[in-house]
């Protein structure tokens, strides 16, 4: 069974890590926040492991995740 | 760098229980749900504020909806009614009273009637008899056949017409058709010409499972029978009849016979589970200072037309209380009177698992207590709130995020921004200045002027304390947090000798009145007995004067401020909800904080009180104001000639406390400041700045982030946009900044945005 990500991001090759000097790539990667995860699929370093969360992503989706789960 | 625990998870299962009583005491002070004196008044409980409502809309057939639930004839209940409604009418108070019979009497006869039922109606399976005729017969005979019970009528009259005829002399020809009409539509079956004696009765009776009478017929065929009137019951003859007087009585009685016939058809005991019956008190509230027109239309012999009817209707003022949620925008905002949304706010607190969908209401009041002023029972929504917000926080179900950008900024007012010194030359204090948080990120340089000249003009020395009296602590539920502000400041206090505080702010007055042993008295009071400096004026054009939050209940500051006013020559305009009543500017409970769409409307709810300019004595309202374009003065600029200018945003209120605090230090106390300088070039793009204000990231943030990249080297580059993106946790956010490099040692931001969720890579 194929495994569930609750979202997905391809760099397509237009973000570059400049400490590793490489492409970043489609990745795996996890969201945290108080004691619940949620596994996705973000731009990554694959050398350095740097995870890139976009501004329309953190004031999208993330937020609003923020926001229920605070008043779980 | 301060930080605030986070709560560690969102599986917490237990709960601080609020007792009932507590939950009933706040609940039931509000009478908002209390009914209009009129329905009160009513024993078939009309719900005369709806029905004169659609009356005076001209909506006569929802008018007669209304009033055909309560009268199943209703011409003959409007033509006999003896009105107790109108004797208790508010406007006859002051007035004549709202001629409701003639107004329901004009609605009966120019209403649609509704259509007939239709054949296709399910009827129950209990059988109904009802021996006799009268308006007791009458009515019954209606509110039976309205629960759908098969009815049979045996009467001694001839015929339909007679049957009506019987007590209901007083119709006219024009209604007693009407009423035949409707008589006639009914689902009932007549058996005329009877001659109904023991013999008859007994020998009928036995087919039906329920049976009724009218009083006359009861007393031929049980001359001793008792009937209970509430039940209108005798139950040693299991017979439904009772006595009345009256139209009202009959059409009360038949509603009370037939809750007893339902009971009775379900083998249930007629005594139970009948609800209140009959008029009720009110308790509501009504502000009778908007009611007009105080003088009835006439009434013919006739009768109202349609169009006196209607202007009659239209008199009523349609008694609510509504004092709270006309003068409270957080209330009339949620659009819930306080007895229901109190339940709701207490019932989040008690949520073992799921969503608590009343955190953010409960965290947007502004607990500034206007409410209370203006309920006529003390409704007391703040402590509602408030006592909401430390349960949650005491079971760990509090979320942070509304309230963690205002708490660490508690923190930073005292820590690298707090400042405690006896006045120069002095080893101990009689006074100690204690401006406020928000009077030193907003304007410095009256705090700064006030302070000389309290120096300069009080004996005894006057220290200074720049810090956070912990108000933000308590709003925010957090009574621990605001424990260790009280301790810490009655510690830096007493290193001062324990000097009377004179308060700049009235929100610190009331915080700090709760340190036991410490007296307390505003810059107000002292700058009104020593007399005002110099180069003070007032504004040139008239303003007004917003009551702080802070000052209710305190008319002793109230009128400091409008003498101070005055000696100022400041001409105040007058404006509805000034002094106790006054609301809140938007700050007030961390408001801004946990909502700022709510916290706007408490801003315009203060500035649609008067065009002019506003002067206020908090500088939290004086910095709402100005940010929505008013011009707005704390009297401290008035009386010390100086101008705070532009509100600042929010990096810039972290910047103005520590520059003040250096600049004092350096100037009175010839402290050096160790230099806090970047050792690169920091710039933004206007729209990074007012982004980053608006998402509450500060430039501290900013430089953390840029420290780190700096350091470590850690960035992406953005092919799309050309611009470099980096990020640092920081606390419990990430922070992410796009900037350009404008050379080696230079930088522009562009963007910023954060996330409280952490994100890491995984593996696999």
């Amino acid at each position: 069974m194929a495994e569930k990500n609750y979202y997905t991001i391809d760099p397509e090759g237009k973000l570059k890590c400049m400490k590793c000097g490489v492409p970043l790539i489609k990745g795996k990667a996890k969201f945290m926040y108080l004691d619940n995860g949620f596994p996705v699929e973000l731009p990554v370093c694959p050398v350095c492991g740097f995870v890139y969360v976009p501004e329309e992503l953190a004031l999208g989706k993330v937020a609003s995740v923020e926001r229920a789960l605070e008043d779980k | 760098m301060a930080q605030i625990q986070e709560r560690g998870s969102t599986h917490v299962y237990k709960v601080n229980k609020i007792s009932k009583e507590e939950m009933e005491s706040m609940v039931e002070r509000c009478v908002y749900e209390h009914p209009p004196f009129c329905s009160a008044a009513c024993p078939l409980k009309l719900d005369a504020r709806a029905f004169l409502e659609a009356a005076a809309a001209g909506n006569f057939k929802k008018a007669l909806q209304l009033y055909e639930k309560i009268a199943p004839f209703p011409l003959v209940l409007a033509m006999g009614c003896e009105a107790p409604c109108e004797q208790k009418c508010r406007i006859g108070e002051i007035g004549d009273a709202v001629q409701i019979r003639a107004v329901e009497e004009a609605v009966s006869r120019f209403g649609q009637v509704q259509k007939l039922g239709s054949i296709f109606r399910t009827r129950k399976k209990k059988s109904v008899v009802l021996f006799g005729s009268g308006l007791f017969a009458l009515f019954l005979a209606g509110e039976i056949e309205k629960k759908a019970y098969p009815l049979t009528v045996f009467c001694e009259e001839s015929d339909l017409e007679s049957f009506l005829h019987t007590e209901t002399g007083f119709l006219d020809e024009d209604a007693f058709r009407a009423e035949l009409k409707r008589l006639k539509g009914k689902d009932i079956q007549f058996a005329f010409g009877c001659t109904i004696d023991r013999a008859f009765f007994e020998e009928k009776r036995a087919a039906f499972d329920v049976v009724c009478a009218s009083p006359a017929v009861r007393k031929k065929v049980f001359p001793d029978a008792v009937s209970i009137p509430a039940l209108m019951y005798c139950e040693n003859e299991k017979l439904v009849s009772g006595p009345y007087a009256g139209v009202m009585d009959a059409a009360f009685g038949a509603k009370k016979a037939a809750l007893t016939v339902d009971r009775l058809a379900q083998n249930l005991d007629p005594r139970n589970t009948r609800g209140q019956e009959g008029p009720v008190e009110s308790a509501l509230y009504t502000d009778l200072s908007e009611a007009m027109a105080l003088t009835k239309t006439p009434v013919s012999s006739a009768g109202y037309t349609k169009e006196e009817a209607i202007e009659e209707a239209s008199r009523c003022i349609q008694c609510r209380c509504e004092e709270c949620l006309k003068s409270c925008a957080y209330l009339a905002h949620y659009k819930k009177h306080p007895g229901l949304f109190a339940k709701e706010i207490y019932n989040n607190t008690q949520i073992i698992m799921g969503d608590h969908q009343l955190n953010k209401p409960m965290n947007s009041c502004a607990l500034c207590g206007q409410c209370t002023v203006v309920c006529p029972n003390g409704v007391d929504m703040a402590r509602v709130c408030l006592d909401a917000r430390r349960n949650m926080v005491s079971t760990d179900k509090m979320p942070l995020a509304p309230h963690e950008f205002a708490l660490l900024d508690m923190l930073f007012s005292n820590d690298e921004a707090f400042l405690s010194r006896t006045q120069p030359g002095f080893e101990s204090c009689k006074y100690v200045f204690f401006p406020g948080c928000q009077a030193s990120a907003i304007a410095p340089e009256t705090v700064k002027a006030a302070y000389l000249d309290l120096c300069e003009r009080l004996d005894g020395g006057v220290a200074l304390m720049l810090g956070c009296c912990g108000a933000i602590g308590d709003w925010a539920g957090r009574t621990e947090l605001e424990a260790q502000t009280k301790e810490f400041l009655d510690r830096e206090l007493s290193k001062l000798g324990d000097p009377i505080v004179i308060a700049g702010c009235p929100t610190c007055k009331k915080e700090l009145q709760s340190h036991e042993g410490l007296r307390i008295i505003g810059i107000w009071d002292v700058l009104l007995k020593i007399g005002l400096p110099e180069g003070g004026h007032g504004l040139e054009r008239p303003a007004a004067l917003h009551d702080s939050c802070g000052a209710r209940g305190d008319k002793s500051t109230q009128s400091a401020i409008r003498e101070l006013a005055q000696k100022l020559d400041c001409t105040l305009v007058d404006t509805p909800y000034s002094g106790d009543r006054s609301p809140c500017c938007g700050y007030g409970g961390l408001s801004a904080y946990a909502n700022r769409e709510v916290a706007k409307e408490l801003t315009d709810k203060c500035l649609e009180r008067s065009d002019a300019p506003y002067i206020s004595y908090c500088m939290a309202c004086r910095d709402r104001f100005a940010r929505e374009g008013r011009e707005s003065k704390h009297i401290l600029e008035l009386i010390y000639g100086t101008d705070a200018g532009a509100p600042p945003d929010i990096s810039e209120k972290r910047y103005n406390r520590l520059t003040l605090k250096k600049e004092l230090r350096w100037e009175l106390w010839q402290e050096e400041t160790k230099e806090m300088k970047l050792d690169y070039d920091l710039r933004y793009t206007e729209e990074a700045r007012r982004m980053m204000d608006e998402r509450m990231i500060l430039t501290d943030d900013v430089i953390a982030v840029m420290d780190e990249v700096r350091k470590t080297g850690a960035c992406i580059f953005d092919e799309e946009s050309g611009l470099y993106i980096a990020c640092r946790r920081i606390g419990n956010a990430t922070f992410w900044v796009k900037f350009s490099r404008e050379g080696d040692e230079s930088y522009l931001v562009h963007r910023a945005w954060s996330h409280r969720m952490q994100v890491v890579k995984r593996e696999g």
